[in-house]
């Protein structure tokens, strides 16, 4: 039997209509013999547009559907509905991208029309292929595990737990807050960040949904989306329990392990482990959290200084802004101010970040308190050296000035590094049991980094917090919500729809050779001892067709993405 | 050679005035809207910038507060209230305080209670002499002629050697700024030609305050400075030269006293202007007071008032009154004018022209320095 098709031609204003003669694409494809009917309209993707698709398939009948227009990517879902809202299978449909790889990178008319009636022939072409697909769906276990116990683990963990939801919280060393609990005050509202993380530990305590899990690492992660078996492992030294295996049941996990400072031993030129006033901001939180300020030998410094970005933005190191130690270091001179009025504080910067909420207000009263604000050159790094037995101070700051282009020399008793963010040192390991990607620096990849920043491209995984990137707390706190938002919707559903394009191995081609294991990006595809053969999870495939590719006995078919369909669609284009 | 940066000059300087100064973040705003600013005097920036770093030396041999007659455009643009004209004050004032070599200059400009100490035992002391003199030598019932309670060949006598005491220490004192300019050892050193070139601008600088003229476009206030500087030198003119004839009557000199009773309108009304603006702060120089500006306006007020009252007394028969509101109008006199000439805000009148005659001359050696093959030392304005 004929396939009867309908295929429309879309104008997108003048988008694709300005280049391409629509109406000559139109009046070739509907010479074509499986064509039953051929349009053109100025906006397919608007609501009369799809209705237009939606009243032929009514009407004339039609089995499958073309739309010639913009990227799949932007509107493929749309059409699908359309045709799931006539009746017809969703999988019934092609589109051809006549706008992103016809009208907007050409500029000859003619020579693009008729490109476009290669790309819509060729997809017409494909489509007679096309096989009605149906969606799968799986269940969600409605557990979630939580790999790190900071401020975005806490966050994420309380969001999860007070919706009625079972929690794993697994946290590495003995206690929970993370980087967070050892920070005295916040910026730039200078409250605690004691009372931040005390109200949030207590809740995580008291709650009955959550299994709070110390000293525990995760050993492997199995499954895929709504089904995971992940590892633990208790660590410590001797402790009770040290070495105990468990196994617990995910649906989803969210990764939150944080960050680590930036090791100041490794910028040589400030003198940090030689110099014993020289220390970095986490030395210096902690001098804050004991409440005294006050140089090595017990006095308290008369000069105080500030050096930003130590390990960030420089080439040498790291080439990322760490976001945070901008506000820290104004943050320190309040708390310098405040607790020594009489300490002169110099702040020496490469430009002053202060871009959040209240940050610039908090840069300004900063200035109010006096504090000498000093720019240097990004690689034109101050030194430090001691001081003469006549300064009247310990330390002396050599730095090119940039506002006043003078050679300066600042009075110092006590410095303090404003030390980066990097990744955790075991952040590689962590990336590979979840199966997540890193970036260069090492930071967790998001699945986008604009409009999808809390998932990963592994499904079920989920990111949040300074594992992602350097931010601060606000930033982190809304990321932890979010994944947990994502997450509770998720189990609100209780099944969880797979997408029916995927790979599938036949057993009877399968030689069992394996190479398609390894190469599986995703880590869909299993082998199973007893049959000697691979098989495909088809919940964890993402239809990149690599292994498709690969097989070399042909026994593994991309659904959706048949030979028959590939070729057809070459045919099509070549014409 | 680094330059070490003295972070205690932002917290002496407050004390001069210059309070908002580390508000600044260096947009360049200031300097831009500047009708003065030029490649070789960034000015307010620059300035302020050695301010917020402590570059003590770097201020000292400043010319740029001198070159600023704070029209106040500057702080009106100023995105961080900053106040960059009041600040250049402040840094009159502190530069004041810094060529003063007798270090009485800093103590008033930091205490005001000291200051106040000093004009009151001046009063004291120039009243009771006065006093004393005049009853030893005179009639208190005669005001001028023979047998004058204070006779005006004795004033005068003393008029002149107060006069040169004065002159005297306002010129060791500008000594002093012209070493704090050029004295030091990096620095352009200017060769007799240029010094002698630009000379002429001290006479054209300090009669007609030609600079000013520029900010005036915006706010007039050079016209009423120029009636100010006009009025205080015919008035030190009679006082000099004419003092006799002045003092001389009961009959009016209407040669003399012509232009005594204009200079009288001139100063009383300027110097109300003055106090009006301060008092209502009706425009953005007149925005803070400092406690130096306040006193000055105070005692101006005072010696011109009592020296209209003896004036009238004296004409309209009252000797007595004459001679004791001519004591008060002393008692006025000579604390303001050692203090305010040589140790402070008057000593503008030296200082300013002296600073725009400087100016010129290091212009000349800077230029002379690069054309030599040396570094170019001042960024070229871009075209």
């Amino acid at each position: 039997m004929k396939a009867k098709i309908g295929v429309y031609i879309c104008h997108c204003g003048s988008n694709i209509a300005k280049i391409v003669d629509c109406e000559a694409v139109r009046e070739y494809i509907s010479t074509l013999p499986e064509v039953a009917i051929a349009r053109t309209y100025k906006y397919m993707c608007s609501n009369p547009g799809q209705d237009l698709i939606v009243q032929d398939i009514k009407e004339h009948g039609l089995q499958r559907v073309v739309v010639a227009a913009c990227s799949p990517r932007m509107h493929e879902r749309t059409f699908r509905a359309a045709l799931q809202a006539a009746g017809l299978n969703p999988y019934m449909f092609e589109m051809a991208n006549i706008r992103e790889q016809c009208s907007w990178v050409h500029d000859d008319p003619q020579a693009a029309t008729e490109k476009a009636k290669a790309l819509a022939q060729a997809a017409v072409r494909r489509v007679v292929h096309h096989e009605a697909l149906e969606q799968m769906t799986v269940d969600m276990c409605p557990n979630t595990l939580v790999i790190g116990a900071g401020i975005a683990g806490l966050t994420a963990t309380l969001e999860l737990a007070e919706a009625g939801q079972k929690v794993f919280l697994l946290e590495k060393q003995d206690h929970l807050g993370g980087n967070l609990a050892r920070v005295d005050l916040t910026a730039p509202y200078l409250d605690s960040a004691r009372d931040l993380l005390i109200e949030r530990i207590t809740r995580v305590r008291s709650s009955g949904n959550i299994e709070l899990l110390l000293n525990s690492r995760l050993q492997q992660l199995q499954g895929y989306v709504g089904n995971f078996t992940a590892t633990l492992s208790r660590t410590g030294h001797d402790g009770p329990g040290t070495g105990k295996i468990r196994e617990i049941q995910v649906g989803n996990v969210i990764v939150c392990t944080g960050y680590r400072e930036f090791a100041a031993e490794r910028v040589t030129h400030f003198g940090y482990g030689k110099l014993p006033d020289v220390i970095t901001s986490f030395d210096f939180e902690k001098m804050l959290q004991a409440g005294r300020i006050e140089c090595c030998d017990g006095t308290i410094p008369k000069y105080a200084a500030i050096i930003h970005c130590v390990g960030s933005r420089s080439a040498e190191f790291h080439g990322y802004c760490s976001r945070v130690c901008c506000m820290t270091a104004l943050k320190y001179v309040h708390e310098i101010k405040s607790a020594v009025p009489s300490c002169y504080v110099s702040d020496l910067y490469i430009d002053m970040h202060a871009f959040g909420k209240g940050h610039e207000d908090f840069y300004r009263r900063t200035s109010e308190v006096k504090t000498m604000f000093l720019m240097f050159g990004k690689g034109d790094h101050p030194i430090i050296r001691s001081a003469g037995p006549k300064d009247d101070c310990k330390m002396l700051i050599e730095v090119n000035e940039q506002l006043s282009g003078e050679l300066i020399e600042i009075p110092a008793d006590l410095v303090i590094l404003m030390v980066g963010m990097e990744a955790q040192e075991d952040a590689m390991e962590t990336a590979r049991l979840v199966n997540i990607s890193q970036d260069k620096e090492g930071w967790f990849i998001e699945s986008h980094p604009k409009l999808d920043p809390v998932a990963t491209t592994t499904d079920g995984i989920f990111i949040a917090g300074t594992c992602v990137a350097p931010k601060d707390i606000p930033d982190t706190v809304a990321q932890a919500r979010a994944a947990a938002a994502r997450i509770l919707a998720r189990i609100a559903k209780g099944k969880i729809a797979v997408d029916a394009v995927y790979a599938e191995i036949s057993d009877d081609a399968c030689s069992g050779c394996r190479i398609c294991n390894e190469l599986c990006p995703y880590s869909a595809i299993e082998y199973d001892d007893k049959k000697k053969r691979s098989h495909v999870i088809s919940a964890m495939c993402k239809a990149c067709g690599a292994c498709v590719a690969a097989c070399p006995s042909g026994a593994i078919k991309g659904r959706h993405f048949t030979d028959q369909q590939i070729l057809a669609q070459i045919e099509g284009v070549l014409r | 050679m680094a330059i070490r940066v003295n972070p205690k000059i932002i917290d002496d300087l407050a004390v001069y005035g210059a309070e908002d100064v580390q508000l600044c973040y260096h947009c360049g705003n200031c300097s831009a809207v500047c009708p003065h600013a030029d490649e070789f005097n960034v000015f307010p920036r620059k300035p302020m910038r050695n301010l917020q770093m402590g570059l003590e030396k770097k201020l000292e041999r400043s010319l740029e507060p001198w070159l600023c007659y704070y029209c106040g455009q500057c702080s009106e643009q100023c995105p961080r209230g900053a106040e960059p004209g009041e600040t250049m004050m402040s840094l009159r004032r502190w530069l004041t305080s810094r060529y003063d070599v007798t270090g009485l200059s800093r103590l008033f400009y930091r205490s005001w209670k000291a200051e106040m100490i000093a004009i009151l035992v001046l009063a004291l002391l120039t009243g009771v002499a006065f006093f004393l003199f005049g009853m030893l030598r005179g009639d208190i019932h005669v005001y001028s002629g023979p047998g004058a309670f204070l006779p005006s060949s004795a004033v005068h006598l003393f008029d002149w050697s107060m006069a040169g005491v004065l002159a005297a220490l306002l010129f060791v004192n500008s000594l002093h700024m012209w070493r704090l300019v050029f004295g030091s050892k990096d620095g352009p050193k200017p060769n007799l030609f240029m010094y002698l070139k630009h000379l002429p601008q001290l006479p054209w600088h300090f009669l007609t305050q030609n600079r000013f003229r520029t900010c005036q476009e915006r706010n007039g206030l050079w016209l009423i400075h120029l009636l100010l500087v006009a009025s205080y030198l015919t008035m030190l003119v009679l006082i000099m030269f004419f003092l006799p004839t002045m003092q001389s009557g009961p009959e009016i000199r209407w040669t003399v006293h012509t232009f005594g009773y204009a200079a009288s309108i001139g100063l009383i009304g300027a110097t109300i202007f003055m106090l009006h603006g301060r008092l209502k702060k009706t425009r953005t120089q007149f925005q803070h007071s400092h406690k130096s500006d306040w006193l000055f306006l105070i005692m101006l007020v005072y010696v011109a008032l009592t020296g209209v009252l003896q004036h009238i007394a004296h004409r309209a028969g009252f000797p007595v009154a004459a001679n004791l509101v001519y004591i008060m109008h002393m008692m006025g006199v000579v604390p303001m004018l050692v203090l305010e000439v040589p140790f402070s805000k008057w000593s503008h009148l030296a200082y300013r022209p002296l600073a725009m005659y400087l100016a010129a001359v290091q212009r000349d050696a800077l230029l002379g320095r690069s054309s030599q093959g040396g570094e170019i030392l001042a960024p070229r304005r871009i075209a």
